[in-house]
């Protein structure tokens, strides 16, 4: 039985309502409703576990390339503000690009190939933080 | 497959054995070959019993060079997979080091990410105020270098960029395999890198195709809006129409990705336009066609024969220019909803360099999960990929049979 763990920046999540899984248990849909501060929030999210993430390396790289998006989605709004034509902004939705395209790439690796991009640094290094076990 | 090329003062009449040293104990390199001489008499006065050299190169040291220009990432995208697949075996990263590498190996490819070259890491890219797309941030005399010894044959300690931390990690080595791809942002921008590319292609996607991709790739990730996607696009589009599609007229094939014409205003970029246009006159390649080289047809496979559903299929083949180079077009509009409809398709085109009947279908399905697998790109990727082993069977056939010919003259 697939747990979902949800990081969610305010309030708490309940995992509540039904879950649907599919035959491969590590590939779930849920449906949430947030309760954020006390107030009812009826927004649905669908999670989707990432397909074959294995090792504990890959899901911190999973999560740094999404704190990483949100984070410099931010950044650039504030930066071209001032001026959209300039250098600096730019520079800042580029930077978001590849931060995109890098996690867009891990997700198609994860599903497409259904392959942990570890899988070969771990067989040779298990004892290494990256390639703890991911506890499902 | 060793190519052999004799250099001898003497004709080589005379009884010639071919002994290749067991060990290196004379001090020969594995590749070189030693004729001994046995003299008849001892002390033939004048002749030289010298033993004649002969050296081997083993074929693979000419690399084929392949490059692709490609603003999608690199070393991943669907078209590297399909074009390794065609050689056979999956493209897997180098074992056992940098997991964070961007290089993809398999028997016959290697395919390197040019993002590796990047002169500065991203917060050098901040400091500067230059984006991944300007050439002020790559380092093209490394990749020149780099490309040219791996392409004689010459192994290198190549750099990686790793794309989660945006810094430059240390080198992995890089064994030149039989056949190179550099897939990434500017494969065409540096003349002499150019000149080293037995073929290069181009992906040319459409703003509108490109902005519903982005969509789809980006909306699920916090953080991102329709807003945020739009904006992402038009601030790097002043760079990539400055220094990324001027390479397209560099191209050999361009595979251009359009919105349909099938289908009045659709915005969803899920049926597509897909335009493979291909050079005229390039060594080794010669273009797909329709039915009679040369012409213009339109084509619609639907029909008696063949029930296609909703928005169906229409071909186009033709000749025509591109940025002054003589091209011939072929396009695919709509998609493939069944098997026998890629058959189909694929009985009626011509010059596909497929090595029996149904392979290019097959190849489909091989990668039904891949995005692309029902429409042009899917299929026009996987044309270009067997053109490319053709051309890569044509280019390393050609040197053995060079030396062949002197030696019979």
């Amino acid at each position: 039985m697939a747990t979902l763990r949800f990081n969610s920046l305010t309030g708490t999540l309940e995992k509540n309502s039904t879950s649907f899984f599919s035959s491969n248990p590590r590939l779930c849909w849920a449906y949430f409703q947030c309760n954020n501060k006390g107030e009812r929030r009826a927004s649905r999210m669908t999670v989707k576990a990432m397909g074959a993430a294995k090792y504990k390396g890959t899901q911190m790289r999973e999560k740094k390339l999404t704190e990483m998006i949100e984070k410099k989605v931010t950044e650039a709004k504030q930066v071209c503000e001032g001026d959209e034509t300039s250098d600096e902004c730019k520079v800042a939705w580029d930077e978001v690009e590849e931060v995109s395209q890098a996690k867009a790439d891990l997700r198609l690796r994860l599903e497409i190939e259904k392959k942990d991009p570890l899988e070969s640094f771990c067989q040779e290094n298990p004892e290494t933080e990256e390639c703890k076990i991911y506890e499902d | 497959m060793a190519v052999c090329s004799a250099y001898t003062t003497q004709s080589l009449n005379s009884t010639c054995s071919i002994s290749t040293p067991a060990k290196t104990h004379l001090g020969f390199h594995q590749k070189e070959v030693v004729f001994y001489r046995r003299s008849s008499k001892r002390g033939g006065s004048g002749s030289s019993s010298g033993p004649c050299v002969i050296t081997c190169s083993a074929g693979d040291s000419q690399t084929v060079v392949i490059g692709l220009a490609a603003d999608s990432g690199c070393g991943k995208s669907t078209f590297m997979r399909r074009l390794t697949s065609v050689f056979g075996g999956a493209a897997e990263p180098p074992k056992g080091g940098n997991p964070d590498s961007n290089t993809l190996i398999s028997d016959m490819t290697t395919v390197i990410c040019l993002d590796d070259y990047h002169s500065l890491d991203r917060t050098g890219r901040k400091e500067k105020g230059v984006t991944a797309l300007d050439p002020r941030a790559n380092d093209f005399d490394l990749m020149y270098e780099q490309v040219k010894a791996i392409k004689s044959g010459v192994a290198v300690d190549k750099p990686i960029y790793n794309h989660v931390t945006g810094l430059l990690d240390p080198p992995e080595l890089i064994k030149p395999p039989k056949i190179l791809v550099i897939e990434g942002l500017h494969p065409m921008f540096d003349e002499r890198v150019r000149d080293l590319l037995d073929f290069s292609i181009y992906l040319d996607i459409s703003n509108e195709v490109k902005f519903a991709w982005k969509i789809q790739r980006d909306m699920a990730e916090r953080g991102h809006s329709l807003e945020s996607i739009k904006a992402s696009i038009e601030a790097r589009k002043p760079d990539f129409d400055a220094y990324i599609d001027p390479q397209k007229k560099y191209a050999d094939a361009v595979i251009e990705v359009l919105p349909t014409q099938l289908i009045p205003d659709d915005n969803e970029g899920k049926v597509l336009r897909v335009r493979l246009i291909m050079k005229e006159g390039v060594k080794h390649f010669s273009p797909v066609y329709l039915f009679d080289e040369g012409s213009t047809i339109s084509w619609i496979p639907c029909g008696r024969k063949l029930t296609c559903s909703y928005p169906g299929i229409k071909f186009h083949y033709g000749p025509d220019t591109y940025f002054g180079n003589e091209v011939s077009i072929l396009e695919m509009d709509g998609q493939f909803d069944r098997l026998d409809e890629l058959i189909y398709v694929e009985s009626h085109l011509s010059n596909i360099s497929t090595k029996f009947y149904g392979e290019v279908t097959q190849q489909m399905l091989k990668h039904a999960d891949f995005p692309g697998s029902n429409n042009g790109t899917g299929l026009f990727q996987t044309i270009v990929g067997l053109k490319i082993r053709d051309l890569y069977e044509q280019i390393t056939s050609s040197k053995t049979a060079a030396p062949l010919e002197a030696t019979k003259a």
